[in-house]
């Protein structure tokens, strides 16, 4: 095959090493090549996913040492369609944000577009490897980026939440990196398949100190309460368009990650409902601290880790329909939560205020993005027609199947809170008196394309939830059969 | 109050970690039997001298078993100096007013010692990498002995200046030659960072295929690197406003 999985990787690690040479040739390289990278992971995953949905899942080997030995990408259903996903939202906020920081002259673009770029790539990293340990060198690569990025802007308070967020990361890597050791030494591999195998074999008190290792570690990376202190302020602090990628990209990558190690390498009973559990007070707390927002970057940030935490409970269920609904909530956060972002940043550009009362009144400056921005925030909430209906109602279906009957009305009292604060900041934007307004900087044509395109795909898969719960369906089934994961990877010797 | 609840917690922590090392026998072989392994450890170990030709069976380990992991290390490192530079980029009006590196007047003893130095420490970083197949260090260790190198030259010369030019082209060149290397093993053998089959014989200068080849380029690639970020990190002024 012509095309294999570890262009992923490839082709932003070549470009990364490359653009500062290319930037001495050609000025605007820097902002280009990230944007051709992007496309190009984008047009492979579709290729790929085509080639997983004719001939099965893919199994890459790296370095020509066979699976248990060397390291090797694996592309089932599941990574692929997460893989997928990412890259193509990593296009979009690259599109979003191509003329960001036009006016700032040479140097500083191009360390920004590098690390924009590594940041999606070490996401997919994250997803696409079948090796224990090289995913902790993927998380690695996104955590520096991250922390990088949020402290960009050192005049405002990233410096600060940048420390924060470096701090928290770097205790999640050592215990993650404890968390493999302690299973290293149990099972003498690092391949995720053979752990998965050789789980059964290990004595049930390695297990649960690596199993809670994993959980504090990983639990840092996926916003989970109470370890996602870092997050309001690395969301808030961060150029829009990397917020964006937080919520989009790197939240959906530690999900990932989480959700990988508990299902497929560790047996231990009752995680299910520790998932439930920390997932709901996490859904909790986040919407009643989003609902005292006054700033609406941290609004949203908030609302964020509510939607992972609705994720880890959906997730919890492990039903194959509720793991259906988790990841189709995956797939609508990432894309509502990036429009959200991106809309919202530019009623904090137009307005002197950063806080909410900086959107009175602002449809009358910027009709189509009040617009989009409404659209979102109906769509997060889960009104039909548009995609959150159906995540949420996949959730619900597979809750009642299961008789989980005050998950069922705990949920639906937390989409009231979720009700009230996007409603009151719509309603600001509509109905509020206006203020005295500077000049409003209209929205860029390629910024316009990129939320357009996402509130394209909001509408119509509200409409036509069919063209991916197919996939989606796939994508479930391959997560949950572990058996079939352990044979296929290993049953290559 | 807080504090001792704190204690508490740590040192639970602590014990609990403590109880579950204890459990792992220290320095005992888990390798396993080497002929027929069933552990990474020993595989590794079997296939270094006989596969590889590699003496040194870690370099064996960090170049080609597990060498995606070193790219992505390599890239960690990249990413950590460029975003090192992106927050302690100075605008451009500020570029032109002169900024001095932080360093104290030295005396003509060190001085005359540095330059003295300088040179064999580069010898030595490049010996320690050249030969990371065949003793111990490699491309990482020889890279940071190249940058001591140079950080021994930034503080005891208040001018001496690294050419930014050639260290901007020799690490982008480096980088992209250790991706191409892995991109020739993908396109000549099908698989990403795939060795040579004509790998030479065990202890000779040329021998485990790419491998030296590789850690040469990542050896060159963390010394610039190094240097880099030692030379934005000594140009911070004290107390500079921000």
């Amino acid at each position: 095959m012509v095309i294999s999985p570890v262009h992923y990787i490839v082709a932003p690690l070549l470009a990364a090493f490359a653009i500062p040479l290319l930037t001495k040739i050609y000025k605007d390289a820097a902002r280009l090549v990230p944007g051709i990278v992007l496309l190009y992971n984008v047009i492979i995953s579709f290729v790929l996913m085509h080639y997983i949905s004719q001939n099965g899942m893919i199994s890459e080997v790296i370095a020509g040492w066979k699976a248990p030995w060397g390291i090797n990408l694996v592309l089932t259903p599941f990574t692929g369609f997460l893989a997928t996903m990412v890259s193509v939202l990593g296009f979009i906020i690259w599109l979003y944000g191509f003329r960001f920081k036009r006016t700032l002259k040479g140097g500083v673009v191009k360390y920004y577009e590098i690390l924009q770029m590594m940041m999606v790539a070490g996401s997919i990293g994250v997803i696409i490897t079948g090796d224990l340990f090289n995913m902790f060198v993927f998380i690695e690569i996104v955590g520096i980026t991250a922390y990088s990025l949020t402290a960009f802007y050192r005049e405002r308070n990233g410096a600060e939440a940048g420390f924060k967020y470096l701090l928290i990361g770097s205790l999640a890597s050592t215990f993650l990196l404890l968390a493999i050791l302690i299973i290293y030494t149990q099972t003498g591999t690092l391949n995720m398949a053979q752990i998965a195998e050789r789980m059964s074999f290990v004595p049930q008190s390695m297990k649960i100190t690596a199993l809670i290792f994993f959980l504090i570690a990983l639990g840092i990376e996926a916003e989970m309460f109470p370890l996602n202190t870092w997050a309001p302020d690395a969301y808030e602090q961060a150029p829009s368009p990397t917020s964006a990628t937080f919520a989009a990209v790197v939240s959906i990558a530690g999900i990932y990650a989480l959700v990988r190690v508990l299902f497929t390498l560790f047996d231990v009973s009752g995680v299910h409902n520790y998932l439930i559990v920390m997932g709901f007070v996490t859904m909790l707390i986040a919407e009643i601290a989003a609902i005292s927002q006054k700033n609406l970057k941290r609004m949203l940030a908030y609302s964020s880790i509510g939607q992972v935490g609705l994720v880890l409970i959906a997730f919890g269920i492990g039903s194959k329909l509720a793991v259906l609904g988790a990841i189709f909530l995956m797939l609508n956060h990432a894309v509502i939560k990036a429009l959200l972002f991106m809309t919202g940043s530019y009623f904090i550009y137009n307005s002197d205020d950063k806080r909410l009362i900086g959107l009175n009144g602002m449809h009358k400056q910027l009709p189509y993005v009040s617009a989009l921005f409404s659209l979102a925030a109906f769509a997060i909430i889960g009104f039909p027609p548009f995609s959150g209906f159906w995540s949420k109602f996949y959730i619900l279906i597979s809750a009642s199947d299961q008789k989980m009957l005050y998950l069922i009305i705990g949920i639906l009292l937390i989409t009231i809170i979720e009700l009230v604060y996007y409603l009151r900041a719509v309603g600001r934007i509509y109905f509020a008196k206006e203020e005295m307004k500077a000049v409003a900087h209209k929205p860029s044509s390629n910024a316009l394309l990129a939320m357009s395109l996402l509130a394209l795909f909001i509408i119509v898969i509200g409409i036509y939830p069919d063209i991916i719960t197919g996939y989606l369906n796939d994508a479930a089934g391959a997560l949950l059969d572990k058996a079939h994961y352990i044979q296929q990877i290993l049953g290559s010797k | 109050m807080k504090k001792y609840i704190i204690f508490i917690l740590i040192a639970i922590l602590g014990w609990t970690l403590a109880q579950t090392f204890k459990a792992i026998p220290f320095g005992a072989d888990r390798r396993g039997d080497l002929s027929n392994p069933n552990k990474v450890a020993a595989y590794y170990l079997r296939q270094s001298p006989e596969t590889l030709q590699t003496a040194n069976s870690i370099t064996a380990i960090v170049v080609n078993f597990r060498g995606f992991d070193t790219l992505g290390e390599v890239t960690v490192l990249f990413l950590a100096a460029t975003g090192l530079a992106s927050i302690l980029y100075r605008k451009e009006e500020e570029d032109k007013t002169e900024v001095e590196r932080v360093s104290l007047p030295s005396s003509s003893l060190v001085r005359t010692g540095a330059k003295i130095l300088f040179p064999l420490i580069l010898l030595l970083g490049i010996y320690v990498f050249v030969h990371g197949h065949l003793t111990p260090g490699g491309g990482f260790q020889g890279g940071a002995i190249i940058a001591t190198g140079f950080l021994l030259m930034l503080i005891t010369y208040k001018h001496f200046e690294t050419n930014h030019n050639v260290m901007v082209w020799l690490e982008s060149l480096a980088g992209l030659a250790f991706v191409l290397v892995g991109l020739y093993g993908l396109f000549m053998y099908g698989s990403f960072l795939q060795n040579t089959k004509s790998v030479g014989t065990l202890n000779d200068l040329i021998s485990g295929g790419l491998i030296p080849l590789i850690y040469i380029f990542i050896g060159i690639k963390v010394g610039t690197e190094l240097t880099n970020i030692l030379d934005i990190l000594l140009k911070i002024k004290p107390g500079r406003e921000q």
